[in-house]
């Protein structure tokens, strides 16, 4: 029962940083476009997500709430600012979506480990890390200890720290948006059909901008996650290569949730609890390599149900992946 | 035609970063010319070598390694910069072999590479270039091969583990030690074995829990792992792996840590005891002071605590347990002087072909024997591998 319990913490924790990245990339692709720069932008958010309140800290800084604004605000802009980028070459210039992705995914591999390692290089130490005060503040419950305490769901529900639950509250505010509320409708819209939403006077360009950006900011979030979090992340230090593929779980993973905000909830859990199910419950004859393999697996088996199926609405959205050109209309 | 010049701005943006993704040649490259061809030793200010580095320069590992190297030239005078080319990032692929055939371009004399699969492209080249030495760390086909100039080395790291072992297991409370595993080959089973066996000597109720992570160095699979180790009941957490991934999960989760390759002690200061480190310094200043002289190098060479080519990092005075650097001093001394061995019987173990090795009182398995890389891959009593 214990182990069990463990087991499904160490899944929540390692599910939290995909969730941010599924929920990114999903906003981003309801408006059409299909960023795989995800792993990019996760790097480039861990990085900055490190390096401001390292700085913050050199200069003298010991205020741990100050260190973690900075630490939100960083990984934001700095993942947005790729996603930005991104952004100007396939909605202003209407580049080739999948090779200016992939791109990205390069370039943010590189400024991260680039950056990662010439400041922990140049530090004293060698390692770019920031204070414990730090650490603790992303790492600690934020519920008070009696509900921390309480048998089964307090650790459950009540022991993880503030981002698991941003997180969640992310998925839950995605969901109305995108299902309740008229700019949600428009959104998907101009991810359906660009050129019917151009015609009811939606901005398709602003909708893309704005979708692309805020999605790639939420990814950077992941990255944050991945280098500040312990449990399934490094615990406040970079480390060379850390975020290691998670961008890509997250691009399967939109997929898998049929592009739902909800089912994002659960198929990220799936996908947290498979990545730490070995180390509690190993299966002697399974080799590890299966376990790693075996989201991208259930992905392309989603991904061949949901084409046989048909159904109306579980389905990616109608112009996904095509740069949209008024004067072709 | 201005939105060529973003196109062309935004391109050159993801370039750059392209470019910072690939490798890195750092010092010279162009040839000295100068043939190779003497036995009566090099010239200081002629020697050349190369050193073919597996990763970052500013990862733990390959650091280590630079350190050395570079300790190694200032100690024989010799100028790091002009005189050693390091060839960065180079996989255990066919890039070694384009390195080797450019560091043999650029004139070296004698080529180190640091990564175990470089070592089939080191054998490939070596008889091509008798003149030129190949050295090789942790392989292990240079004793067997009947080349003169392939030689492997290594330290003896088990003895550093063992040491560091006995800070663990004078720390752990629950008697229950967690190690973050890279891949079951006999250097990663050695070193654990030995860590385990340190700590044993010294608290004799100790176990220890294994789990793989199936990659030498990955930052989110080591720190699920050591997660899953401290849920499991770990309180003190060992590593054979490269990031310090194992040190901040057992940090913020309030347990200790031994590290490896790297002091850990800035990243994890309330967790971090004391690291197992090699100096690879030591078989430089060896190797490159055998080409001065003219003399042959070892075909294989391993070095022993005693002689300085593994240490360990400064204790963690703040939270190691008392008594532990005395404890430690005591048992250095005795493996220097032989009364205490590291894989001694009592012991108990079975290896992954089914062989057992069954030590009586007295007995001990003589690790390095004929190999500087490690041979000991039996699991023995007290280990349980989870996964």
């Amino acid at each position: 029962m214990n182990n069990l319990i463990n087991f499904l913490t160490a899944g929540i924790l390692a599910a939290a940083p995909l969730l941010f990245g599924v929920l990114g990339e999903l906003l981003t692709e309801k408006s059409g476009n299909l960023n795989l720069g995800v792993e990019g932008m996760m790097f480039m958010g861990g990085i900055a997500g490190i390096v401001g309140p390292y700085y913050y800290e050199k200069a003298g800084g010991t205020n741990p709430y100050v260190a973690l604004v900075i630490a939100l605000v960083c990984a934001l802009v700095c993942a947005g600012l790729g996603a930005l980028v991104f952004s100007v070459l396939t909605i202003t210039l209407r580049a080739n979506q999948n090779v200016t992705g992939l791109a990205l995914t390069m370039f943010g591999t590189g400024f991260g480990n680039y950056f990662g390692e010439a400041i922990g290089h140049a530090d004293p130490s060698g390692f770019l890390s920031v204070s414990a005060s730090v650490k603790s503040l992303f790492n600690s419950p934020v519920f008070p200890a009696p509900l921390v305490n309480l048998p089964v769901v307090g650790k459950l529900l009540f022991s993880h720290n503030f981002m698991v639950y941003l997180a969640v509250i992310l998925a839950i505010i995605l969901a109305y948006f995108l299902g309740r509320t008229r700019t949600g409708l428009n959104l998907r819209s101009v991810g359906e059909s660009p050129a019917t939403a151009d015609a009811a006077g939606i901005s398709v360009t602003k909708y893309r901008y704005l979708a692309t950006i805020i999605g790639g900011a939420m990814t950077g979030l992941g990255g944050l996650y991945l280098v500040m979090n312990a449990g399934a992340g490094v615990g406040g230090a970079w480390v060379h290569n850390c975020i290691n593929g998670y961008g890509w779980l997250a691009v399967a993973l939109v997929i898998f949730a049929v592009w739902s905000p909800t089912r994002a909830l659960w198929c990220s859990l799936i996908f947290g609890g498979l990545a730490c199910m070995r180390y509690y419950y190993p299966i002697s004859f399974i080799p590890a390599s299966i376990y790693d393999i075996v989201p991208y697996i259930v992905t392309a088996v989603v991904l061949v149900f949901v084409s046989l199926k048909h159904s109306r609405s579980n389905q990616p959205p109608e112009s996904l992946g095509l740069s949209y050109f008024r004067e072709e209309r | 035609m201005k939105k060529r010049i973003l196109a062309l701005l935004m391109a050159g943006m993801l370039t750059v970063g392209l470019a910072a993704c690939g490798g890195e040649t750092s010092g010279e490259t162009e040839a000295s010319g100068g043939e190779t061809a003497e036995t009566a030793g090099i010239a200081a200010e002629d020697l050349k070598v190369g050193l073919i580095l597996v990763g970052e320069a500013a990862d733990a590992y390959n650091k280590n390694h630079i350190e050395g190297m570079q300790a190694a030239c200032e100690a024989l005078g010799l100028d790091y910069d002009t005189q050693v080319v390091v060839k960065t990032n180079i996989g255990e692929d066919s890039t070694c072999a384009d390195a080797i055939g450019e560091l043999i371009d650029a004139g070296c004399h004698a080529i180190f590479a640091d990564s175990f699969g470089h070592e089939q492209y080191m054998v490939e080249a070596a008889p091509d270039y008798p003149d030129i030495q190949f050295c090789h760390a942790t392989g292990f086909q240079s004793a067997a091969d009947d080349l003169d100039n392939t030689h492997n080395y290594f330290a003896k790291i088990y003895e550093a583990r063992y040491l560091a072992g006995i800070a663990a297991g004078l720390k752990t409370e629950s008697n229950v030690l967690g190690y973050v595993a890279a891949k079951p080959y006999a250097e990663v089973i050695s070193g654990y074995t030995a860590f385990y066996l340190g700590a044993k000597s010294v608290n004799p109720d100790v176990t220890m829990l294994v789990n793989y992570t199936n990659e030498w160095s990955d930052a989110t699979k080591e720190a699920t792992n050591a997660q899953a180790l401290i849920d499991q009941g770990c309180d003190v957490i060992s590593q054979h792996s490269d990031t310090s991934a194992p040190a901040t999960t057992a940090e913020t989760n309030g347990v200790f840590a031994v590290g490896y390759n790297d002091d850990m002690i800035s990243v994890a200061p309330n967790a971090a005891l004391v690291s197992a480190r090699i100096n690879w310094g030591a078989y430089y200043e060896y190797a490159l002071n055998c080409l001065l002289a003219g003399e042959a190098i070892d075909q294989d060479w391993c070095g022993s605590y005693a002689e300085g080519a593994c240490y360990l990092s400064d204790l963690n005075e703040a939270i190691i347990a008392d008594g532990t650097k005395e404890a430690i001093e005591a048992a250095a001394a005795g493996i220097a002087d032989g009364s205490v061995q590291v894989f001694a019987g009592p012991l108990y173990g079975v290896n992954a072909d089914g062989e057992e090795l069954n030590l009586a009182e007295g007995e001990f398995y003589a690790e390095n024997e004929n190999s500087s890389a490690p041979s000991f891959a039996y699991i023995v009593d007290g280990i349980t591998v989870l996964s």
